[in-house]
């Protein structure tokens, strides 16, 4: 999260908004936002929004859907999340995505399950006061960083096949795998997939993407498979992306559409 | 008036039975019924009347089909315990929303993911006759423990494998069957739930809601006030959130275009129950691809 150095307002109601600064290293081919660094944007908005909508449970990441405009370059993408409803075991979020000049950008809903606060989070104190804050960034000796899949330690495996180690910079409060990374897992996947398929342009444009298991044992591993055939007028293709633990068990499934337009 | 029954599974009343009428899709569950995690194939014979010129089902009641044999696997992975549906994601296969690919007979295969304390996550394959697969669906149920028990099941379960049906109600088209009423502006369709489009418990069917969702989506892209056929303009993938039930009705759908990309039009879409308080039923984003260039360019 510290990569992308994002930030959140939260309102006196509790809803929350927030930023993600566009670089070139989260940038995807048309300079608008790869849908990975979005992913985390919402999911860790969405978390931010439920700790007070879950109060005094807590809440877990579900499965989010996620859908991107074409932008182009944009200097900063601004999320707005608000409650769908609040169930006894079911929180539904949504987010509505725009540009720094006011643009619709995309659309996501997250489902998080609502859960008991586990032991080790009954005494955690978090911060939900109204205010702009900055939410992580790096240290101000750091370097800037590089590209946001390399930084996270995405590695090729195959055409569309890439792993990651566990490591604590990518795991989240229990040291599974964060949610957001999922969703770069999954885009980084599907878009290798694409760039074999359909060229150097292809860019995740959509996901639909459920959580299955904690990722606890790594290395993981998101694997793309077509559905269908390409459609080569259009230059889209539709996809099916599993990440799997080191014991190969589904840790998320998701359903992908990369096109280049 | 409030219809919150029992439940009736088809005991001479279309209540339940209904959707399963229209949508003739028999079910068999894979093996003996004693997996904790079954697998169950549903075969959809497509009525000429229920589909396309192509003979392509619309995505709402392709939708409708996975929400049925999703739901009722991911019900059997729970018993004695029964679910809801929470939420559905369908996707179709891009060489499969023009042309011969995803037309006629369909075939789905569901397998339970993960059965949770509380949730079950379920996948299914469609594929069509000459075993291409076409669309992909997932969806999440809630785990409850339902007023009247579960529906009654013998394992390996089959189900649907109904008499055929010579009431007139399934003969009809989409338009007639579901009664769609143009609203106030392209993109708002009202729906009045009939007995037909109940499910066992009294509420409105998933499969309903989905086809109400996309024909407001559909709607709204083409710019038609009256819903019904949009050839040319088909839902491409489509999340679903059910968040409560719909009793009462009026529903009424609303649909708004959020944005453009190419071919693609990106349509939020919510339902109400207008009946009761205006209560939000469900959300869900869609995409709407215009094939025909001549409602790309209108």
């Amino acid at each position: 999260m510290r990569l992308l150095a994002m930030e959140s307002e939260q309102s006196v109601e509790g809803d929350v908004r927030g930023w993600l600064p566009v670089t070139p290293a989260i940038a995807g081919p048309d300079g608008g936002p790869r849908i990975g660094a979005v992913g985390m944007l919402v999911d860790a908005l969405g978390g931010m929004r439920s700790i007070t909508a879950a109060a005094p449970d807590w809440a877990f990441t579900a499965d989010l859907s996620l859908h991107l405009l074409p932008t182009g370059p944009i200097d900063r993408l601004r999320a707005d999340i608000g409650v769908l409803r609040r169930g006894r075991r079911t929180l539904v979020l949504d987010a509505r995505l725009h540009t720094d000049d006011d643009r619709p950008a995309g659309l996501a809903v997250l489902t998080f399950a609502v859960v008991p606060r586990p032991d080790h989070l009954v005494d955690i104190v978090i911060d939900t006061s109204p205010g702009r804050r900055t939410m992580s960034q790096l240290e101000g000796d750091q370097p800037p960083p590089g590209p946001y899949h390399e930084e996270l330690g995405l590695e090729s495996v195959a055409i569309g096949e890439v792993r990651i180690d566990l490591r604590p910079e990518v795991g989240n409060t229990v040291g599974a795998l964060h949610g957001g990374v999922h969703t770069a897992l999954v885009d980084a996947a599907a878009v290798s997939l694409g760039q074999s398929l359909l060229g150097p342009a292809a860019a995740t444009v959509d996901l639909h993407l459920a959580f299955m298991e904690l990722g606890f044992a790594g290395p993981l591993r998101a694997r793309a498979e077509l559905l269908g055939r390409v459609d080569a007028a259009d230059e889209r293709l539709t996809a099916v992306v599993q990440v799997l633990d080191r014991t190969d068990r589904i840790c998320s499934h998701a359903t992908v559409e990369v096109s280049t337009r | 008036m409030t219809d919150r029954p029992t439940p009736s599974f088809g005991e001479g009343n279309a209540r339940g039975i209904g959707m399963a009428h229209y949508l003739p899709m028999p079910i068999t569950e894979l093996g003996d019924g004693t997996t904790p995690l079954p697998t169950t194939r549903g075969a959809f014979a497509a009525p000429a009347h229920v589909v396309d010129a192509e003979g392509r089902l619309e995505t709402g009641m392709l939708a409708s089909l996975t929400d049925s044999i999703g739901g009722m696997t991911s019900g059997l992975a729970c018993l004695p315990d029964w679910i809801v549906t929470t939420n559905l994601s369908l996707r179709r296969a891009p060489d499969a929303l023009r042309g011969p690919v995803g037309t006629g007979d369909l075939t789905i295969d569901t397998r339970v993911m993960r059965r949770g304390r509380s949730s079950v996550v379920t996948r299914s394959t469609v594929r069509d006759l000459a075993s291409q697969e076409v669309a992909t669906s997932w969806i999440t149920c809630a785990v409850l423990t339902p007023a009247g028990g579960p529906p009654p099941f013998t394992r390996p379960v089959k189900l649907n494998h109904l008499e055929f049906d010579a009431d007139p109600l399934y003969r009809l088209s989409p338009t007639e069957f579901f009664a769609l009423e143009a609203g106030p502006r392209p993109g708002v369709v009202r729906l009045h739930p009939a007995v037909h489009l109940r499910n066992p418990w009294g509420i409105l069917h998933g499969g309903a809601v989905a086809h109400l969702l996309d024909s407001a989506a559909r709607a709204v892209v083409v710019g038609e006030r009256v819903p019904g056929p949009t050839p040319g303009a088909i839902v491409s993938d489509l999340t679903i959130h059910y968040l409560n039930p719909g009793r009462e009705g009026p529903i009424v759908a609303e649909a708004e275009i959020i944005g453009i990309r190419g071919a693609d039009v990106m349509v939020r879409a919510t339902a109400r129950d207008t009946g009761a308080d205006d209560r939000l039923m469900n959300v869900a984003v869609m995409t709407v691809r215009v094939l025909d260039a001549e409602v790309r360019s209108a």
